[in-house]
C-alpha cells in the first residue's frame, strides 16, 4: 500500500491506522445524529453490555465484496456491524451489534458472516449470545447474497435454541425477515420510543389494509411489551436496557450444559413472613396481588418480572431462593381473578421452557379459577394454546415445585405444576381450595334437582367438605398444608432437596407440542 | 410497709418500679395484655394478671380489669408507671376508692395539671412566671388571628389535654393559622378526647429545662436540681441531661424555688416535674407539670444517689421526705439517651420488627433500664422505646465519652434502633459545646452519619450484615498467639446493585404496570383520617390521608397532580407497609 510500511515501526503504523479507521467506519454526519438522538454508537453498546474493559472486538478489518451500484469504492473496515466477546458478571458472553451509522446497519454478506461467527463460537464454548438490533434492513446492493445471510443467522439462532441462552435488544429499527432473528431468541428487549419491530411498516399496512398507524403504534416498545407480547422487557433508555439485560444475565447459566450461578444469599433461609398469613382475604372473591406473595417469598424481595405488561393474569419471572436462581410463575387474581386464558398460557408456557432448557427450577404460586369461557377464546384456539402451557409443565424435568395459595379448580388446577405433571413438592396454604370448580357451581351440577331454599345449606356443605387443601393432602397430592407464614423456608428446603434432580427423557427428535 | 404492690404498667419502667419494690421486701404485682405472654416485666414480677387481648384500651388501659387484678393479688397499693394510667385522675380516684393506696399524686392535682389552661391560671396566680397567650381555650381562627397581632407570630397551638408532642402546632404566619387550629383540635379530640386548645408565643432556640420536686403529706416540698432535655424532635424528648449546661448554681436556685412554688400551689404530694422554657436570656417559663415518674428520672436518681421510686412509695405511706431541701447534695453529671426502635434516616419513622440479639453495655458509671431481650418483638401496639441508656461521669465531658463507650457496647439487631443516631449526636460539636441543636437533630447530615455508625457496631464474632454493597462479616484468628479480630468485606453480588438500580427505576418511572399511580402507605398503622375520595383532583404533595404509627401522625402525600380512583383505606382502618392506598391517574 502506502510506502512507509516496509519497516517495522511502519507497519505497527498502519495497524494503527487501519484500526482507527475501523473505529471511524461511520461518517462524522451519521454519528453527529446518533448523537443527538441520544443514542449510544454500536461499539459503545457493546463495551457497556460487558464488565468494564472487558470487550474484545473481532473480525474490525473484514469488508465487503460488492462491486456493483458503486460499492466497490465504499468498503469501510469491520462493515455495518461490531462484534466480538467480553465478560458479565465475569462471565464470557458474545456479541454482536449492528452498527446504523455504516450503510445504514444494512445486513451484508460479510455482516451475516461476521455475526455467524460469534454465534457459531458461543454454541462452541458455551457461552450466550447478546445481539443488539439496529439496522435498516437487507443490504439491496447485495440482493439475495443478503437473504441468505438472513437465513444463515436464523439457522444458527435454531441450533443455538435451548443450548446457550440468547438475547436480543433492539436498540433500533428491526424490520422485515430481520425481525426473525430475535423473535427466535430467548429474550428480547426494546427501548422505549426509541425502537420498532414490524414484518411490514405503517406505509405497506395503509396500501394493503387502509389502516393509518405511527411507527410507535404498530411497533414501538410499548405495543410489543403490551400489545403483542413479542418484547419480554422494555427499558427507559439504552443504559437502562444494557443494565436490565445485564441482570437477567445473572439469572441464566452460561448453557444448557451447566446450573445457574448461585450467590450467597444475604436473606435468612430461614426468614418467616407473619404478613403472609394475612395476605389472602377472607373472602374468595377478593383479590390480592400475587407480586406481594412472591416478593415476600423470594430472597430480598428482589423479582424480574417477564412481560408484566402482557397477559397480567399470570406473572412470570425470576428471583433467587436461598442464592438459588428461580424461575416464578403465579396466577395473579388481581387481574381477570388470575384465570388462564389464551395469552396467559402463551405467557406462561414459553417461560417455562425457557426455564427448562436453561435448567432454572420453577416455582409456582396456584390461585386459578379455571379457563376463560367465550367464543373469543374458544374459537382462538384456547384448547390449543392451553394445551401448550400443559405440555410445558409436563416436559419440563428442572425441580418444580408449586404453592396453591387459593383456588386450584378444575383442569387449570392440573396445568398448574399439579403433582400428576410430575411436580416434585405441592405444598398448600391453609386457604386453598382444590375441587374441580367453587362450591356454588358444584352445587349447581350435583345438586340440580334440589329446591332453591336448599341451596344455601348444600353449598355450605360442599364448602366445608372440598373447598380446603386437605381432600387433596389424603391422597398426597399435596404433600403439606403449611402456614403462608413459612413459605420460604419450606420451599428452600424443598429446593435443595431436588437440585440433585436427573430425570431422563424418552429417546425422540423432539416432542410435538401443539404450536 | 406494703406487702404486694400492683404495677399498672409494663416494658422497662414497670421493671423499674419492681426492683425497688424488691429491695424494700414488697411483693410485685405485675399485669399484663394477651401481647406480652413474654414479657420481661411478667417474667421479673413474683406473680402476674392477665388483664385482656393486646389493644392497651383492653389492658393496660382497663380500669376495672387493674382493680380486679389488684383485689385478686390481694395488694395493698398502685403504681402506676408513666404513660397509660398514669396522669389520669379518674383512675387515681378510682383506686382510692376500691381502697388501695395510689402511689402517686392527690386526684386534683392530676386533673389541675392536666388541664393545661387551669394549670396556667393557678401558676399565674401563684406568681410563677407562664409564657404570653392564652389561659381559656380559643373558639375560632379569628381569635387566633387576633392574638398573633397582640403577642406576634411565631405562635404555637396545644390541645388543652395534650402532652408528648401530640396536638401541638407551630403557626409561623396568619396563612396557617387555620390548618393548625383544625389539627390541634382534631388530635385533642382522637387522643384526649377534648378539642380545647389554647395559644401561646413560641420561644424561639429555648432550652427545655425542668425541675424534679418531691412532696410528702406533711407540707415539705424539695427539689431535686433541673434535667435538661433539649434534645428533641418533634417534641419527643431523645437526650435528657442534669446538670443542664445553661444552668448555674444561681439559677438552679431560682427555677428550683419556682418548682416548689409550682407544687406548693396545686398541694401536690409524691415525684413530679415542673416543664418549663429557658430562653437565651435566662428567663424562665413555667410550661406544664408532669404528675408521675418521668422517663427520665434516671439521671436525677444519678447524680442525687436517690431513688425516687422509693420517696414516692414512702410518700405513699404517708412518711415524711427522708431529707431537707439542703440535704440534696448533686455530684457529677448524667445523661440518658433513649434507644427507640426508629429510623433516623426516615424521619424517626417507628421501626418495629423483632429483636434477633441483643448485648448490653456495663461498665463504670453505666446503668440501662431495658424491657427487652432477644427474641422479643417490639411491637408496633406499644411505645417504640427498647432501653434507656444512662450514664454518670464526675463531669459532662466524662458522662458524653462514658455514653459513647457504652453506646458502643450496644448490640441489638432486628430493629433499626437510634444507637447510631445517638452516637453521631454525641459527637457533633454542637452537643460537644452544650448548645440547644435546634436543627441538627432532625438534619440529614447526622442522619447520614447515624447510618454510617449503624454499620459498624462491634458485632460479635461471626455476624455479618450488608451495608453499601459489602457483606461484613467479623471472624476471630489467631497470628502467633495473638489474637486478631478480621472484619472480612466481601463485595455483594454485582447483579445485587442492577437489582437496586432497577426497581428505584421502575418506581421513579412508574414503569412497572398498575404500580405506576399507586399511592403506597409508607408504614404500618391505622388510618386516622382520609382527606380525599374517589374523583377528587389532587396536586402533587397534598395530604391523602393521615396514618397513625406507633402514637405518631403520619402524612401521605399525593406523588403526582391527578385524579384519585380506587381510595381502599377508611378512618379506623388498620394500613400495613406497601399497602395501596389509591391510584392518582394524571390526565391526559
Amino acid at each position: 500500500m502506502a510506502e512507509g510500511h516496509d519497516t517495522t515501526a511502519g507497519k505497527l503504523e498502519w495497524l494503527e491506522e487501519l484500526r482507527e479507521q475501523a473505529l471511524h467506519a461511520g461518517s462524522e454526519k451519521a454519528v453527529a445524529k446518533r448523537r443527538e438522538e441520544g443514542r449510544l454508537l454500536a461499539r459503545e453498546r457493546a463495551e457497556k453490555l460487558c464488565d468494564p474493559g472487558s470487550f474484545v472486538e473481532l473480525d474490525r478489518y473484514v469488508r465487503h465484496r460488492e462491486v456493483e451500484f458503486g460499492m466497490r469504492d465504499r468498503r469501510p473496515y469491520g462493515d455495518a456491524v461490531v462484534t466480538g466477546y467480553g465478560t458479565v458478571f465475569g462471565r464470557k458472553i458474545f456479541i454482536f451489534s449492528q452498527d446504523f451509522t455504516v450503510f445504514g446497519g444494512s445486513l451484508s454478506e460479510v455482516f451475516a458472516e461476521k455475526i455467524c461467527k460469534v454465534m457459531d463460537m458461543a454454541v462452541k464454548y458455551g457461552c450466550p449470545v447478546i445481539g443488539i438490533n439496529d439496522s435498516g434492513g437487507a443490504r439491496i446492493q447485495e440482493g439475495v447474497v443478503s437473504l441468505a445471510g438472513y437465513a444463515e443467522i436464523f439457522w444458527r439462532n435454531v441450533q443455538a435454541s435451548g443450548v446457550v441462552p440468547q438475547i436480543s435488544l433492539v436498540m433500533g429499527p428491526c424490520a422485515g425477515g430481520a425481525v426473525y432473528s430475535p423473535a427466535m431468541t430467548d429474550f428480547i428487549f426494546m427501548v422505549e420510543g426509541s425502537s420498532y419491530m414490524f414484518i411490514t411498516g405503517p406505509d405497506v399496512v395503509k396500501t394493503v389494509t387502509g389502516e393509518e398507524v405511527s411507527f410507535e403504534e404498530l411497533g414501538g416498545a410499548a405495543t410489543h411489551a403490551s400489545k403483542s407480547g413479542v418484547a419480554q422487557f422494555t427499558a427507559a433508555n439504552e443504559d437502562a436496557c444494557l443494565e436490565d439485560a445485564r441482570y437477567l444475565l445473572s439469572f441464566l447459566p452460561q448453557s444448557n450444559a451447566e446450573q445457574p450461578a448461585w450467590s450467597a444469599p444475604t436473606d435468612p433461609v430461614d426468614r418467616e413472613d407473619p404478613e403472609l398469613d394475612t395476605l389472602v382475604p377472607d373472602s374468595p372473591n377478593h383479590p390480592y396481588d400475587m407480586h406481594d406473595v412472591i416478593r415476600r417469598v423470594v430472597d430480598d424481595g428482589e423479582f424480574l418480572e417477564v412481560s408484566e405488561r402482557w397477559a397480567e393474569n399470570i406473572v412470570c419471572g425470576f428471583a433467587r431462593l436461598g442464592g438459588h436462581p428461580v424461575g416464578i410463575v403465579g396466577n395473579q387474581p388481581r387481574s381477570l381473578a388470575g384465570v388462564l386464558d389464551i395469552d396467559a398460557s402463551n405467557k406462561a408456557a414459553r417461560f417455562v421452557r425457557t426455564c427448562d432448557a436453561f435448567n432454572v427450577p420453577l416455582v409456582t404460586f396456584v390461585d386459578v379459577p379455571g379457563f376463560l369461557p367465550g367464543t373469543a377464546q374458544e374459537w382462538g384456539g384456547i384448547i390449543r394454546h392451553g394445551a401448550k402451557l400443559l405440555y410445558a409443565y409436563c416436559e419440563a424435568t428442572v425441580p418444580k415445585l408449586t404453592v396453591i395459595t387459593r383456588k386450584a379448580y378444575g383442569g387449570a388446577y392440573d396445568v398448574m405444576s399439579s403433582k400428576h405433571v410430575r411436580a416434585d413438592f405441592n405444598f398448600a396454604w391453609p386457604t386453598a381450595e382444590v375441587a374441580v370448580m367453587g362450591p356454588e357451581g358444584a352445587v349447581n351440577i350435583i345438586y340440580r334437582d334440589r329446591p332453591a331454599e336448599e341451596r344455601p345449606e348444600l353449598i355450605a356443605d360442599y364448602k366445608e367438605r372440598f373447598a380446603n387443601p386437605y381432600t387433596a393432602a389424603e391422597r398426597g397430592y399435596v404433600d403439606d398444608v403449611i402456614e403462608p407464614r413459612r413459605t420460604r423456608p419450606v420451599l428452600i428446603s424443598a429446593l435443595e432437596t431436588t437440585l440433585t434432580k436427573a430425570e431422563p427423557r424418552p429417546r425422540r427428535k423432539h416432542g410435538n407440542i401443539p404450536l | 410497709m406494703f406487702d404486694k404492690v400492683l404495677v399498672a404498667n409494663r416494658g422497662e419502667i414497670a421493671i423499674r418500679v419492681f426492683r425497688t419494690l424488691r429491695e424494700l421486701g414488697i411483693g410485685a404485682v405485675a399485669v399484663y395484655s394477651e401481647g406480652d405472654h413474654e414479657a420481661l416485666h411478667v417474667a421479673y414480677s413474683d406473680e402476674a394478671f392477665l388483664l385482656g387481648p393486646t389493644p392497651a384500651a383492653e389492658s393496660y388501659l382497663h380500669v376495672e380489669r387493674i382493680l380486679d387484678a389488684a383485689q385478686r393479688a390481694g395488694a395493698q397499693a398502685i403504681h402506676p408507671g408513666y404513660g397509660f394510667l398514669a396522669e389520669n385522675a379518674g383512675f387515681a380516684r378510682a383506686v382510692e376508692e376500691a381502697g388501695f393506696v395510689w402511689i402517686g399524686p392527690p386526684p386534683a392535682a392530676i386533673e389541675l395539671m392536666g388541664n393545661k389552661t387551669a394549670a396556667r391560671t393557678a401558676m399565674r396566680n401563684a406568681g410563677v412566671p407562664i409564657i404570653p397567650g392564652t389561659t381559656d381555650p380559643i373558639g375560632s381562627v379569628e381569635e387566633l388571628l387576633g392574638l398573633g397581632e397582640e403577642i406576634g407570630y411565631p405562635l404555637l397551638i396545644k390541645a388543652a389535654a395534650g402532652g408528648g408532642g401530640k396536638g401541638m402546632e407551630v403557626v409561623e404566619e396568619p396563612g396557617d393559622a387555620e390548618r393548625a387550629f383544625e389539627t390541634a383540635q382534631r388530635q385533642g379530640q382522637s387522643y384526649f378526647a377534648n378539642p380545647d386548645v389554647y395559644v401561646e408565643k413560641l420561644i424561639v432556640d429555648p432550652r427545655h429545662v425542668e425541675v424534679q420536686v418531691l412532696a410528702d403529706a406533711h407540707g415539705n416540698v424539695i427539689h431535686l436540681g433541673e434535667r435538661d432535655c433539649t434534645i428533641q424532635r418533634r417534641h419527643q424528648k431523645l437526650v435528657e441531661e442534669t446538670p443542664s449546661p445553661a444552668v448555674s448554681p444561681e439559677l438552679r436556685e431560682r427555677i428550683g424555688s419556682i418548682g416548689v412554688e409550682a407544687a406548693r400551689a396545686c398541694g401536690y404530694r409524691s415525684a413530679g416535674t415542673i416543664e418549663g422554657l429557658l430562653t437565651r436570656d435566662g428567663e424562665y417559663f413555667f410550661m406544664e407539670m408532669n404528675t408521675r415518674i418521668q422517663v427520665e428520672h434516671t439521671v436525677t436518681e444519678m447524680v442525687t444517689g436517690l431513688d425516687l421510686v422509693c420517696e414516692q412509695i414512702r410518700v405513699a405511706l404517708g412518711e415524711p421526705l427522708t431529707l431537707r431541701q439542703e440535704d440534696v447534695r448533686m455530684s457529677g453529671h448524667a445523661i440518658e439517651c433513649r434507644i427507640n426502635a426508629e429510623d433516623a434516616s426516615r424521619g424517626f419513622l417507628p421501626a418495629p420488627a423483632p429483636v434477633t440479639g441483643y448485648r448490653e453495655p456495663a461498665g463504670p458509671g453505666v446503668r440501662v433500664d431495658s424491657g427487652v431481650a432477644a427474641g422479643y418483638e417490639v411491637s408496633a401496639s406499644y411505645d417504640p422505646m427498647i432501653a434507656k441508656l444512662i450514664v454518670h461521669g464526675v463531669d459532662r465531658e466524662h458522662a458524653r465519652r462514658r455514653m459513647l463507650r457504652a453506646l458502643d457496647e450496644f448490640w441489638i439487631e432486628g430493629p433499626t434502633t437510634l444507637i447510631g443516631f445517638h452516637k453521631a449526636l454525641l459527637s457533633h460539636p454542637c452537643f460537644v459545646s452544650g448548645e440547644t441543636c435546634h436543627g441538627i437533630v432532625e438534619s440529614e447530615e447526622l442522619a447520614a452519619r447515624a447510618a454510617e455508625l449503624d454499620g459498624v457496631v462491634a458485632q460479635p464474632t461471626g455476624a455479618s450484615a450488608a451495608t453499601n454493597g459489602k457483606v461484613e462479616r467479623v471472624r476471630t484468628v489467631e497470628v502467633d498467639g495473638r489474637r486478631f479480630e478480621v472484619r472480612l468485606s466481601e463485595p455483594e453480588p454485582e447483579w445485587r446493585a442492577l437489582a437496586q438500580r432497577r426497581r428505584e427505576r421502575v418506581r421513579a418511572a412508574g414503569a412497572g404496570g398498575a404500580g405506576h399511580d399507586a399511592v403506597v402507605s409508607p408504614m404500618q398503622g391505622t388510618a386516622l383520617s382520609v382527606r380525599v375520595s374517589d374523583g377528587d383532583e389532587v396536586e402533587p404533595g397534598q395530604v391523602l390521608c393521615i396514618v397513625e404509627a406507633m402514637k405518631m401522625e403520619n402524612e401521605v402525600h399525593a406523588h403526582r397532580a391527578g385524579v384519585v380512583s380506587q381510595l381502599s383505606v377508611e378512618p379506623g382502618q388498620p394500613v400495613s407497609t406497601g399497602q395501596v392506598i389509591c391510584l392518582i391517574s394524571s390526565q391526559s
